[in-house]
C-alpha cells in the first residue's frame, strides 16, 4: 500500500484525474467560479517559473511579480495594439527571458540575502517605471479593456472558453518545465543548489546554470503574466508590486520548494483558500498569515514535505509493526538486522 | 614524452604568508604520485591552484603541455582533469545513480543537446557499470544523503572517474576511512589506475595508505619540496622524519 | 541655500529614524542569523499600542507610551524571539525569512482589521515650532529627533563597547560557539539584542509617526528603509547602519527635491543595487568571508 501511494502509477493517477476534473469543471461552476480557477493556474504557472530559479536552481528571487507584470503589460499593449495574441504571448516570454538573464550577473557576484535585497531592488525598481512612465504603461491609470484572444476562430471571450484556453495553455507551461526539470539540466540545477563548487570540479559550468535559471524563471513568469492580461482584462502597477513577488515567494515555499507540483498547492492556497476563508469574513489573511508560520515551523519543506513526512511515518510504524510480528512469530524480540550494509 | 601534469614554479601568497613556496613536479602517464607532508605545509593550498580554484601569484600549470593556469574548474574538468574533496562533497538530495550521471553529463554533447536530448545523458549504462565497480549496486536508487560515510566516500571517488579523466587528484581520500574500507578503496584505485591508465596525485595523511598506493611520493613542508622519491627511500629519509617529528 | 539647509537637515532628521531601525535590523542578523522582513511593521505597531491604551484604556499620552514601550518589549521582543525565531532557527534562513514575511502581512492586516485602516493623527513628544537659522526654516522636530536619537546611538555605543554586558553581546554576534565555550550566556545575549530592536523600533515609531501618520501601510517604506540603510551602511557595524540612514535619508530628501519627485524611491534602489554589486560590506563593513 505505501510503495503504491510513492509509486509512479499513483502519482501519474493523481495526475490524470487532476487533469480530467478540471476538463470537467465548467459544467459544476459558474462563470466567477471558472475565471477564479484560471486565476489559479495563472499563479500556479508564475509560481512554477519561480519554482524552477529558487527551489531547483536555489537562486532566490523576489521579482518574479515584476516579470509577471513586464510581461502582462508587454501582452495588454501589444493586444491593444492589434498584434495578434500568439506574438504578443511570445515576446512576453522572450523580452523576459532577456531581461531575467541579465537580473542573473548579480547572482554571480552575490547570493542568498545579498541577491535577494538586489531582485527586491529590481522589483520595486520596475514598479516605478510601471507607475511613473505614463507615456508606455498609462501609469496609475492601468490598461483597460484587453482583449481575449481570438486564435484560429475560437473566441475565448466567455468565461468558459477562456477558462479552457488557459487550462491548455497552463498544460503545455507545465509540461515544459517538467520537461526541463526532467532533463540533465534539471540535474545540473539541483547540483548548482546543492553544492556548486562541488558542480564546478564536475564540468558543470555554473554561470551558465545560474543565468538560465533565471532567465527560464522570469520568461514563465512572463508567459503568466500574458495569461494574467486577458483574464483580467484591467490592471494597473499595484497589480505587480513587490506584495506580488513575496506572495509568489510565499507559494513556492509553502507548497513545497524543488518539488513539481508544489507550486499548483501554494498558488491554491494564496487564490482559492481566501476564497473559502471568505466566512471568516475578511480575517482570512490574518489566518493565512498565521498557517504560514505554524507550516513553517513544523514543515519547511512545504506542504508536499508535509505529505512525504506523513507516508514515510506511516510506513516505519508498518516496517516496525511488522517486525514486532515477526519477533512474535519467532519467539525471539530481536530487532531485525538493517539492510544494504556494505560497511 | 610529455608528462600528464607539469607544475613548475608554483608560488601562492596570502597577504603576508607564503603558504606555497616555489613548487615544481611533473606525473607520467600512468603514474601514481602522493603528496605528503605536516600540516600547514602547503598541500591543499598546491591542490587548489593547480585546479583553478585558486590563482597562483606565480607559476604554471600545463596539462599534457597545455598552459592551464588558472582556468576556471569547469573548464579544466573538461580536459580530462577530476578531483575528489577533502570534505565530502556529494550531492545528498540526488540518487547514487543521479550523482554519477550527473559527473558524467557536462561532458556529452553541447548544452542544447543535454537540454532536448536523452533524459539521462545516455550515461546509465556507464554508471551502472561504476556502480558495480565500486560495489555500490545495493544502495544505487537511494539519495546519496542516506549512505553511510564510508559509502559516500566511494561515490565521492567514482564521481570523479565518471568521465573517464586523464588525471585525477584526490585530495586526502583516506580521511575518516575505516580500515576495511580503506583497503577496499586502495584496491579499486590500483584497478582503475591498471585498466584505465589514469594518472593519479594524491594528498594524504595516512602513511600506511600512501606508502602501498603511489608509485612516488613528494614530501612538502613549510610550502617548499624537501624530498621527492619512492616510498622506501622517502621513508628512510632523515629530514623528512626531521620534518614530521619537529613540528 | 536655505532650502538646502532645511533640506538637508530634514533629511538629517528622517535619515537619524532610519538609522535606529537598520541598527536594530542588523543587531537581529549578527546575533543570531534573523533577517526581520517583518522591521517595519515592527516599527508601525508601537504607535498604535499608544492610540489602543488611549482609546480602549483610557490614559492620557505619556502612560500610553510607557504601556506601549512596555508591551513592544514583551511582544516584539520576548515574544517574537520565544515564539517565532526560536523554533524557526534550526530549520535555516529561508523559512524564518518567510515566516516573518508571513508575520509583516499578520501584523499589517490585524491592525487594518481590528483597529483602523485609516492613516491616524499621532501626537508629537514636544510641540512643533519653527526655528530660523540663517534664513532657513528648521522644524524643532527635526532638532528633538536629531538629539532623540544621537542620545539612543550614544547609550547604545556606551552599552555596547563601554560596559562587560556590551562587550559580551559583540562576542556573541561575532562568534557564538568560542562566547559559549567563555561561559558567556548566548541565549540570554541574544534575547537581549531582541529586547534591544523593540526599544529602537519603538523610539524610531514615537518620532516617525507624528509625520507620517499612524497607517498600517507604514511598514512598507520603513521596512525598505531599513533593508538599504543597513546594506549600504555595512551589514556588520552599528556604525555602518547610522551612516547608510542618515545617507539614505538626505538622498531621499534632496532626490524628492532636485530630481523627480515620482522617482525618489528609485535612487535609494539604484544605490543598494550598486552597493550589493560593488561593495557588499556597505561603505563602512568590514569584507565577510564569502565561504566557498
Amino acid at each position: 500500500m505505501m510503495d503504491f501511494l510513492t509509486s509512479r502509477a499513483f502519482k501519474g493517477t493523481v495526475f490524470v484525474l487532476l487533469v480530467a476534473g478540471l476538463i470537467i469543471l465548467p459544467f459544476f461552476l459558474r462563470p466567477f467560479g471558472l475565471l477564479l480557477v484560471a486565476m489559479w493556474m495563472v499563479h500556479a504557472v508564475a509560481a512554477l517559473g519561480l519554482n524552477l530559479t529558487l527551489g531547483y536552481a536555489g537562486q532566490i528571487s523576489m521579482a518574479q511579480g515584476a516579470f509577471v507584470g513586464i510581461g502582462a503589460y508587454c501582452t495588454g499593449l501589444m493586444t491593444l495594439a492589434g498584434v495578434p495574441y500568439p506574438v504578443a504571448f511570445l515576446c512576453s516570454g522572450a523580452l523576459c527571458f532577456a531581461i531575467g538573464w541579465i537580473l542573473g550577473y548579480p547572482a554571480l557576484r552575490v547570493q542568498h540575502h545579498y541577491l535577494a535585497f538586489v531582485t527586491l531592488a529590481f522589483s520595486t525598481l520596475v514598479f516605478l517605471v510601471m507607475r511613473n512612465e505614463e507615456w508606455l504603461t498609462n501609469g496609475i491609470y492601468g490598461l483597460t479593456d484587453i482583449p481575449r484572444p481570438i486564435l484560429f476562430g475560437w473566441n475565448t471571450g466567455k468565461a468558459k472558453d477562456f477558462y479552457f484556453f488557459t487550462l491548455l495553455m497552463t498544460s503545455i507551461l507545465a509540461f515544459c518545465v517538467w520537461w526541463i526539470i526532467r532533463s540533465p539540466w534539471g540535474r545540473a540545477f539541483v547540483a548548482l543548489r546543492e553544492n556548486p563548487v562541488r558542480a564546478l570540479s564536475l564540468g558543470v559550468d555554473t554561470r551558465r546554470y545560474t543565468l538560465m535559471a533565471f532567465a527560464m524563471g522570469s520568461s514563465i513568469g512572463g508567459f503568466a503574466g500574458a495569461l494574467y492580461a486577458p483574464l483580467v482584462q484591467f490592471f494597473e502597477p499595484n497589480s505587480f508590486s513587490l506584495t506580488l513577488s513575496l506572495k509568489l515567494l510565499l507559494m513556492v515555499i509553502v507548497g513545497g520548494a524543488g518539488t513539481f507540483f508544489g507550486p499548483f498547492i501554494g498558488a491554491a492556497t494564496e487564490v482559492l483558500l481566501p476564497e473559502w476563508l471568505r466566512i471568516a469574513q475578511g480575517y482570512y489573511l490574518i489566518i493565512y498569515a498565521m498557517l504560514v508560520m505554524v507550516l513553517m515551523m513544523f514543515c519547511p519543506t512545504g506542504i508536499i514535505g508535509l505529505g512525504e513526512r506523513l507516508i514515510s511515518h506511516l510506513r516505519q510504524k508498518k516496517i516496525s509493526s511488522e517486525r514486532s510480528a515477526q519477533a512474535q512469530v519467532m519467539g525471539t524480540d530481536k530487532p531485525g538486522q538493517k539492510e544494504g550494509a556494505g560497511q | 614524452m610529455t608528462p600528464v601534469l607539469q607544475v613548475t614554479n608554483i608560488r601562492k601568497q596570502f597577504g603576508g604568508l607564503t603558504a606555497v613556496d616555489g613548487v615544481s613536479f611533473s606525473v607520467n602517464e600512468g603514474e601514481i604520485l602522493g603528496i605528503i607532508g605536516p600540516n600547514g605545509s602547503g598541500k591543499s593550498t598546491l591542490f587548489n591552484c593547480v585546479l583553478g580554484q585558486l590563482q597562483p601569484t606565480e607559476g604554471e600549470v600545463r596539462v599534457d603541455g597545455q598552459l592551464v593556469t588558472g582556468l576556471r574548474p569547469c573548464d579544466l574538468n573538461r580536459l580530462g582533469v577530476s578531483r575528489t574533496f577533502q570534505l565530502l562533497q556529494v550531492f545528498p538530495q540526488l540518487s547514487v545513480r543521479d550523482n554519477l550521471i550527473l559527473a558524467g553529463q557536462e561532458h556529452k554533447g553541447s548544452m542544447g543537446t543535454r537540454l532536448f536530448g536523452a533524459r539521462d545523458a545516455g550515461l546509465t549504462m556507464d554508471a551502472n557499470r561504476m556502480i558495480e565497480f565500486f560495489r555500490l549496486s545495493h544502495v544505487a536508487d537511494e539519495k546519496a544523503g542516506g549512505l553511510s560515510y564510508g559509502q559516500q566516500k566511494l561515490l565521492d571517488a567514482a564521481m570523479a572517474f565518471m568521465a573517464g579523466p586523464r588525471l585525477v587528484l584526490l585530495d586526502e581520500p583516506a580521511g575518516g576511512v575505516n580500515l576495511t574500507m580503506l583497503g577496499h578503496l586502495r584496491e579499486r584505485l590500483q584497478a582503475i589506475n591498471a585498466e584505465q591508465n589514469a594518472t593519479f596525485v594524491v594528498i594524504e595523511h595516512n602513511m600506511e595508505f600512501v606508502m602501498a598506493l603511489c608509485d612516488r611520493i613528494i614530501v612538502l613542508a613549510e610550502g617548499k619540496v624537501i624530498a621527492e622519491g619512492t616510498p622506501d627511500a622517502i621513508r628512510s629519509n632523515p629530514e623528512v622524519i626531521e620534518a614530521y617529528l619537529g613540528h | 541655500m536655505a532650502a538646502f539647509i532645511q533640506l538637508f537637515v530634514s533629511g538629517l532628521a528622517t535619515g537619524a529614524i532610519y538609522a535606529l531601525v537598520a541598527v536594530g535590523f542588523m543587531l537581529l542578523w549578527q546575533t543570531s542569523q534573523t533577517i526581520n522582513f517583518a522591521q517595519g511593521e515592527f516599527v508601525m505597531i508601537p504607535a498604535f499600542f499608544v492610540l489602543w491604551a488611549i482609546k480602549i484604556l483610557g490614559v492620557g499620552f505619556w502612560p500610553a507610551v510607557g504601556i506601549a514601550v512596555v508591551a513592544s518589549l514583551l511582544i516584539l521582543g520576548l515574544l517574537f524571539k520565544r515564539a517565532i525565531v526560536d523554533p524557526m532557527l534550526r530549520h535555516g534562513v529561508l523559512p524564518l525569512v518567510i515566516s516573518t514575511i508571513a508575520l509583516s502581512i499578520f501584523l499589517k492586516e490585524a491592525v487594518k482589521d481590528f483597529y483602523s485602516s485609516q492613516a491616524q493623527p499621532f501626537q508629537a513628544m514636544i510641540p512643533s515650532e519653527d526655528i530660523n537659522v540663517f534664513g532657513a526654516v528648521i522644524s524643532s522636530q527635526s532638532i528633538f529627533i536629531l538629539l532623540i536619537a544621537s542620545g539612543a546611538v550614544f547609550g547604545l555605543n556606551k552599552l555596547l563597547n563601554g560596559t562587560r554586558l556590551g562587550r559580551a553581546m559583540q562576542a556573541t554576534a561575532q562568534n557564538p560557539s568560542v562566547a559559549r565555550i567563555l561561559g558567556i550566556p548566548v541565549e540570554r545575549m541574544i534575547m537581549y539584542t531582541f529586547l534591544i530592536n523593540a526599544l529602537l523600533v519603538a523610539l524610531a515609531s514615537l518620532m516617525i509617526s507624528p509625520i507620517y501618520l499612524a497607517k498600517f501601510t507604514n511598514g512598507d517604506t520603513l521596512g525598505l528603509a531599513a533593508f538599504i540603510a543597513a546594506i549600504v551602511g555595512g551589514f556588520n557595524q552599528v556604525r555602518g547602519a547610522i551612516v547608510g540612514g542618515l545617507i539614505l535619508g538626505v538622498i531621499e530628501n534632496m532626490a524628492a527635491a532636485y530630481i523627480s519627485a515620482q522617482y525618489r524611491g528609485a535612487i535609494p534602489l539604484i544605490l543598494l543595487i550598486a552597493v550589493i554589486l560593488w561593495r557588499p560590506q556597505g561603505l563602512m563593513g568590514r569584507a565577510e568571508e564569502r565561504t566557498v
